[in-house]
């Protein structure tokens, strides 16, 4: 695979990154799982990707931050450092009943800063705490991220991405098994990361939230990519194509026109 | 029999039994560590079969050079970092886990090494040549124990963060550019380093006892690794030093007696570990009442 | 033991069987008068049968031949001793009568053999299996049991009361009974029984040879028991880490002391070792002996505690090779004993 570097061209506090991707054939235990894409990700865009089971979603965040080699094609960064990249496994990839506490699961979101060796500096232990109280975790810094429920540990998990300051960020199914409360507290936490500039893709199953908090997709599915505006990319059409089950609802006349007026 | 006579005099009286409970505490500073991470990577059953997997390097030396201890180490340890690299190599490039990775390798090993002895037409037992015993650990077999020890606490301070990221998250490790697989390797070669100093000063039970007993035990009585590492050590050293009195005292074979005792202290910690062992969880402490503002969300 | 001849006769026209057999002995004894008499040719290259058949066809030589078995037989015996004492032995009793192979040679541990398929081969040329008996070599018989041969085995220990020791917490008799002169002489007249059962054309060289050594061992033990006799009782002490020595122990009088017991592999206790220590400290022992294939790593730690010297190497279960300072019973003897006398006196 072919990352390629370009400096970034303003020295703001948010350098945000794009993904330009051609041509990208990508496999999964020697099945190919994405296959000949091509397109991008632009700066500052807010895109989710959303299709099927086994339609190599995953495989495609994975091949972007180099940990699948690509078969065919090139996948550029732009605008950020390919390490600064950040980004958030699916939770099954993380194993939880490791002993390690949330302070030092949310530490870890300074990397960059400390590299493998040096210590957290006391800024960096405040920025922690402040991450933590962010994201409602407070008081719960010493417990081991066994002891968490699902929504808390996903929101320590969204605690560390806030520490790592990133340009670009990648999510893997972010809102997998997670209550109305917590997604929408999350959710909120991306509108404000998208709000400060920088590029976010995300990962998800909920169709609905897709068309009302994202304005761009990507639908894959096995064989087909349809990139674009979220309610051009969603239609029935689209999606049926792709393999999902589209229910069609009748609505009465009256009330299409009553809305299409208002 | 006063205190003194029963805890300390043995000790002051006879050298071996100084150097014995040195050599443990040396193994102990070194295994406990090693010893949690194998048990936090479910990697338990890799000292016993790289017990079994150092044979056709120590046949292969004892060719070579005859039955020269520090040439049979040193194809040991080669045997032993061979299988252990294949194994992980394996086991990342293809659908096989870890352990059964590890099991093909070390039986293939094992049959090898049995090959190559019984061609060689000799009946010399090499394994039981190269496994020592900690009653006759003599002074360069204490420093080379205490040299490896040194060794893997210097390393494991250096590689300690990206080591524990790539066990619990591999994923994030990757995308902050460290090399998971290359720290994943040293791991796998202090384990090696640490198995084979241990088995010819110390034998086999010993080593592998020494490792994996006080790690499982550890569990149950700390919740972050650094604590786990120092209790490991801790209730390492301390079987070490009481199996070593039993031993003196009531006539028991030594090795045995200290992993025997290191079993009562994992059974010990099953019971009543103040982290999940069965006394706390069938009678645990009264509830503070904490109010909703309190519980985390 | 006894040899039956049609067995004779039937090596004759035998066929192979599976194990593979050596040539006729016939051929090989070319200064047999009969041979000659009856117009045998030796080492015609081809292995005889078609010789011996036209040979026998005779009625002369097949009269012969009933009359006197032992004019087949001149040929030297094969015999197969289980380790290199019990080789040597028959060797010295035996003469050029015999070839004597041992399957355990020079250091090799004769307790735990584990014999090849080669062994079995082996055994199966054989006119005559020795052994030693009282639990060391029980493989031995096992293995021509298994191999279905009909090979008579003497065991040589076989008129010897053993002592008892313990091993593993049971009380089981001490095969090391060679090392008691006066054993061996009763193990070589076992010997020369059975040599000449088999080969009774050469007896009287048996029985003089027997006598030569009996004669030898006597003189070697009196000088033993002088030897020892000049050594103070209470010095009549020996640490070795293989307890073999028990008869010699119990001939002349010299407690053995052994920190690990008959078997290499037992694990010693801490204690044990400590009361090894302690003992040498107060008796003052000086020298402490490695039996040349037991574990000698705590040897050396009973050594370093107590600043006991080495004392060499004691030969008790093996001979040593050719070139060594025990290439033969007797000299084994010898050494041993001149190196235990040594360091009774010495300490």
């Amino acid at each position: 695979m072919t990352v390629v570097h370009t400096l970034p061209s303003r020295p703001a506090a948010i350098r945000p990154g794009a993904i330009s991707i051609t041509d990208l054939t990508v496999s999964y235990d020697r099945v190919p799982a994405v296959h000949h894409l091509s397109g991008t990700f632009a700066t500052g865009s807010l895109t989710a990707i959303v299709g099927p089971n086994g339609a190599g979603k995953s495989t495609l965040l994975n091949a972007i931050i180099g940990a699948i080699p690509a078969d065919e094609g090139r996948i550029e960064i732009t605008g950020i450092d390919r390490h600064r990249i950040g980004y958030l496994p699916q939770r099954a990839d993380i194993d939880q009943t490791f002993p390690i506490s949330v302070y030092d699961t949310v530490a870890l979101g300074l990397w960059h800063e400390t590299g493998m060796f040096r210590r957290v500096s006391a800024d960096g232990r405040q920025r922690v705490h402040a991450a933590l109280n962010a994201l409602g975790l407070s008081g719960l810094d010493l417990r081991p991220i066994g002891h968490l429920s699902v929504g808390q540990f996903q929101r320590a998990l969204f605690a560390r991405l806030m520490l790592q300051d990133a340009g670009l960020i990648l999510l893997d199914e972010p809102f997998a098994g997670l209550d109305t409360t917590t997604t929408a507290d999350l959710m909120q936490q991306i509108a404000d990361w998208h709000g400060e500039g920088r590029t976010i893709v995300a990962v998800l199953h909920d169709l609905a939230q897709v068309r009302q908090s994202f304005p761009d997709t990507l639908l894959l599915s096995k064989g087909r990519a349809i990139w674009g505006g979220s309610r051009e990319v969603l239609t029935a059409t689209n999606l049926s194509a792709a393999g999902y089950i589209v229910e069609t609802v009748a609505v009465p006349a009256p009330a299409l026109v009553a809305g299409a007026r208002a | 029999m006063t205190l003194y006579h029963l805890l300390f005099e043995p000790f002051v009286a006879y050298g071996f039994l100084r150097r014995a409970l040195l050599a443990c505490l040396a193994l102990s500073l070194g295994c406990g560590p090693i010893g949690v991470l194998l048990v936090l990577r479910r990697m338990s059953l890799m000292g016993d079969a790289m017990s079994h997997a150092i044979l056709p390097g120590a046949a292969i030396a004892f060719l070579i050079a005859g039955l020269s201890l520090p040439a049979m180490s040193l194809g040991g340890l080669i045997a032993g970092l061979l299988v252990a690299m294949l194994a992980g190599a394996v086991s990342r490039a293809t659908p096989l886990k870890e352990d059964a990775s590890m099991a093909g390798f070390y039986l293939t090993s094992l049959a090898l090494g049995v090959l190559i002895v019984s061609a060689r037409g000799s009946n010399v037992d090499l394994l039981h040549v190269l496994f020592g015993s900690i009653l006759s650990v003599d002074t360069p077999a204490l420093l080379l124990v205490a040299a490896i020890s040194a060794i893997t606490l210097a390393t494991l301070a250096v590689i300690y963060r990206p080591l524990i990221v790539e066990c619990f998250d591999p994923g994030f490790l990757r995308a902050v550019g460290g090399h998971g697989p290359l720290f994943h390797g040293i791991f796998l070669g202090l384990v090696v380093l640490n198995l084979v100093a241990g088995f010819q000063s110390l034998g086999s039970l010993m080593a592998v006892g020494l490792m994996m007993l006080p790690a499982t035990a550890a569990r149950l009585w700390a919740r972050d690794v650094l604590s786990l590492f120092w209790v490991a050590s801790l209730i390492a050293f301390l079987s070490g030093y009481i199996g070593l009195l039993a031993s003196y005292h009531l006539n028991l074979a030594s090795g045995p007696a200290i992993i025997f005792t290191a079993g009562l202290a994992y059974v010990g910690s099953i019971v009543f570990g103040r982290n999940g062992g069965l006394v706390r969880t069938y009678f645990p402490p009264p509830h503070y009442h904490t109010t909703p503002a309190e519980h985390g969300r | 033991m006894r040899f039956d001849w049609v067995r004779i006769v039937g090596w004759i026209g035998a066929p192979q069987t599976t194990v593979p057999r050596p040539r006729l002995r016939f051929a090989r004894n070319p200064t047999w008068s009969g041979a000659s008499a009856v117009g045998l040719r030796a080492n015609d290259g081809h292995g005889l049968s078609r010789t011996v058949w036209g040979a026998l066809t005779q009625p002369t030589v097949l009269a012969l031949l009933l009359i006197h078995p032992t004019l087949a037989l001149a040929a030297p015996l094969k015999v197969v001793a289980s380790f290199t004492i019990l080789a040597d032995m028959v060797r010295q009793v035996a003469g050029p009568h015999a070839e004597v192979i041992a399957l355990v040679g020079p250091g090799g541990d004769t307790h735990t053999f584990d014999p090849s398929p080669a062994d079995a081969g082996k055994l199966g040329g054989a006119d005559l299996i020795v052994v030693n008996g009282l639990g060391l070599d029980g493989w031995m018989e096992r293995l021509a049991k298994a191999a279905d041969l009909k090979v008579p085995i003497l065991t040589a220990s076989v008129d010897v009361a053993p002592r008892q020791m313990t091993e593993a917490g049971q009380t089981v008799p001490d095969p090391h009974a060679w090392q008691d002169p006066r054993i061996g002489g009763m193990y070589l007249r076992a010997i020369a029984l059975a040599l000449k059962t088999a080969d009774p054309a050469h007896a009287t060289t048996f029985t003089d040879n027997t006598d030569r050594l009996t004669a030898a061992l006597e003189a070697l033990d009196q000088n033993a028991r002088q030897q020892i006799a000049g050594v103070p009782a209470s010095r009549r002490r020996i640490i070795t880490s293989h307890d073999a020595f028990g008869y010699f122990g119990r001939a002349y009088g010299v407690s053995m002391l052994a920190p690990e017991g008959i078997s290499t592999d037992q694990e010693p206790s801490a204690g044990a070792v400590a009361r090894i220590i302690d003992q040498i400290r107060s008796q003052a022992i000086g020298t402490v002996f490695i039996e040349n294939m037991a574990n000698p790593r705590l040897i050396e730690t009973i050594r370093t505690d107590t600043g006991a010297t080495d004392g060499g190497t004691l030969y008790s279960d093996s001979l040593s090779p050719p070139d060594g300072p025990a290439p033969t019973y007797l000299a084994m003897l010898r050494y041993n004993i001149s190196k235990l006398v040594a360091a009774m006196k010495g300490s």
